[in-house]
């Protein structure tokens, strides 16, 4: 089975760019990822969604959208109300961003609820890389991906102008995840 | 040596163009087609191609029918609104035997429908968008790797047999990444034109090989007399309204792809054999419906899957072999019913009993929310 993760939140929230450097990681790290892509069409605020389903090695490769989210991701609490039948009953992981949602939309256990947007604009400086310092907290909690295959990906990925900040907010972010939250190894 | 990359199937499209070695890209934005003319605008003049945007759909296609002419690998990418607008040099590439490329990534239709929707109702538009009858090509990708495969195909094809062929992508491949083989940029196969045999003074632009009913092509600014006559025309390229002028060219419009069907024409089968169910389905909405026959089959179910891979002309004898065992046929499509019709027309005289699964979605339905869809069309396995 592959392991489904959906990252969802508004428009303007980086969604996309952080389900993309997560895939792009985990194809670095071998893995067989298929990572789609779902927004309205306003550029600030309406709906956008990252799903990667993440193989071991390329065989079944049919599905393209999440259906059971092992992993899942809220960034705004519209679309984890919108997308809370997408993740499992039993998840490995929820990680919420507490400036935007009050409480999770289903009982879900593995909950990591944090203030995501506020930590990145305390910690780092700017609100707008709050996408990846929740990469930093994901990449310690699952183990998923190393944090040397994370910001070489950013580096390669990102546009130069953005490259130092947000390797900044990928290790604030894996940094007070090593503080703060417990752990919990996920495997492909 | 192809190299692996992660890549959105709108990128793959527009990189398998560059391994073609396409020289010109002319467009007009439009969601889900806008990345992919973004993507050519900052690549392609590394490679010292041309990219330009023309003030609308209508003179993008035309430019690159000019472009063909004058000896250039040329293409466009839409979607719906835009290649409606084009409808009109889709038939007018066919007249003149333009080899252009035109990808038509599908959204929510009618109209300007939903931007960033999803869809699959440019089937028959495709088949016949533009009026009068003549042939056209077309494939349709399930996968960011088809996407690349199949441009590079319809690079091929359209200048194997100076047709307009288009990709029918569609919104969710179009932003879907996936790992993809590629090649650097010319490396891919494709087939050159057929060269004048005739000397400047004695060539005719429209004069068909006998074997594939092609004309050798000559380029503008080689010394040949070349007219690019959208009227009823000779083989000179002189306008003619006589009968058998008329007559031979329209047939061999058609002909010529006929002919070449079997290169064309494909389609992949899935757990065909004794399989009672048929399912049959294409693009994106495949890959959720092969997962569902992969679920029901889990449970026990005799279910296989046809996909179309050139959906004009489209593989009948591969669909027939599929459904061979079958007794029931379940077209799935994100419409509401248009290749239904054509399996119809081609399995309907064989008793097979054919049923419908439209899904009206702006959004790819997982293979569970597409059972659902199912159960709503009252579409029962057993």
């Amino acid at each position: 089975m592959p392991l489904e993760i959906i990252i969802a939140g508004r428009g303007g929230q980086g969604i996309l760019l952080a389900g993309y450097l997560l895939g792009r990681a985990l194809v670095e790290k071998g893995y067989y990822v298929v990572n789609s892509e779902m927004y309205s069409a306003e550029t600030r605020g309406g709906f956008s969604r990252s799903d990667l389903i993440v193989f071991k090695t390329r065989e079944e490769t049919d599905i393209i959208k999440v259906s059971r989210a092992d992993i899942a991701v809220f960034m705004y609490h519209e679309q984890m109300y919108s997308y809370a039948d997408y993740v499992k009953q039993e998840p490995k992981l929820v990680i919420l961003d507490s400036t935007y949602i009050e409480k999770p939309a289903r009982n879900w256990p593995n909950i990591v609820k944090i203030p995501i947007t506020e930590l990145a604009r305390d910690l780092v400086g700017t609100s707008r890389v709050a996408n990846v310092f929740m990469l930093g907290v994901l990449g310690y909690t699952t183990g998923l991906v190393d944090s040397d295959t994370m910001e070489r990906t950013i580096l390669s990925k990102v546009s130069p102008k953005w490259r130092e900040i947000n390797i900044k907010a990928f290790r604030r972010g894996y940094e007070y995840a090593e503080k703060n939250i417990r752990r919990v190894y996920i495997e492909v | 040596m192809p190299r692996v990359e992660f890549l959105t199937g709108n990128q793959a499209m527009a990189e398998a163009a560059i391994a073609s070695g396409l020289r010109v890209f002319v467009g007009y934005p439009i969601t889900p087609a806008s990345d992919l003319f973004e993507y050519l605008s900052d690549k392609l003049p590394r490679y010292g191609g041309i990219v330009f945007q023309a003030e609308d759909e209508i003179a993008a296609i035309n430019a690159i029918i000019g472009a063909t002419y004058s000896g250039a690998k040329a293409m466009t990418a839409t979607s719906g609104p835009g290649f409606s607008l084009m409808a009109e040099s889709i038939g007018f590439a066919a007249m003149v035997e333009a080899p252009i490329v035109v990808i038509n990534n599908m959204r929510a239709g009618p109209s300007t429908g939903i931007a960033t929707g999803t869809g699959q109702g440019d089937i028959m538009q495709t088949r016949w968008s533009s009026h009068g009858h003549y042939g056209i090509v077309a494939f349709a990708p399930w996968s960011v790797q088809e996407s690349y495969d199949m441009v590079i195909k319809a690079f091929d094809t359209a200048w194997r047999l100076r047709v307009p062929v288009i990709v029918l992508g569609d919104a969710v491949i179009a932003h879907t990444r996936e790992p993809v083989e590629i090649h650097e940029p010319g490396e891919a196969s494709v087939y050159e034109r057929k060269k004048p045999r005739d000397p400047p003074g004695r060539f005719k632009p429209f004069k068909p090989d006998r074997e594939d009913l092609v004309p050798p092509m000559a380029f503008y600014g080689e010394g040949y007399a070349v007219l690019a006559e959208s009227l009823s025309h000779d083989e000179r390229g002189y306008y003619s309204t006589r009968q058998e002028v008329y007559e031979s060219l329209v047939k061999r419009l058609v002909e010529k792809i006929e002919r070449s069907r079997d290169r064309i024409a494909s389609s992949d089968a899935y757990y065909t054999t004794s399989s009672r169910v048929l399912v049959v389905a294409f693009g994106s909405l495949a890959r959720s419906a092969l997962a569902l026959v992969r679920m029901l089959r889990k449970s026990g179910v005799k279910i296989g899957m046809w996909r179309p891979k050139s959906i004009w002309p489209l593989d009948e004898d591969g669909l027939v072999r599929a459904a061979e065992d079958a007794e029931k046929i379940i077209v799935m499509e994100m419409n509401l019913g248009q290749l239904y019709l054509e399996v119809s027309r081609i399995l309907g005289p064989r008793g097979k009993t054919i049923e419908l699964v439209p899904v009206i979605s702006p959004q790819l339905p997982s293979h569970e929310e597409l059972l659902s869809f199912m159960y709503k069309a009252g579409v029962k396995i057993g």
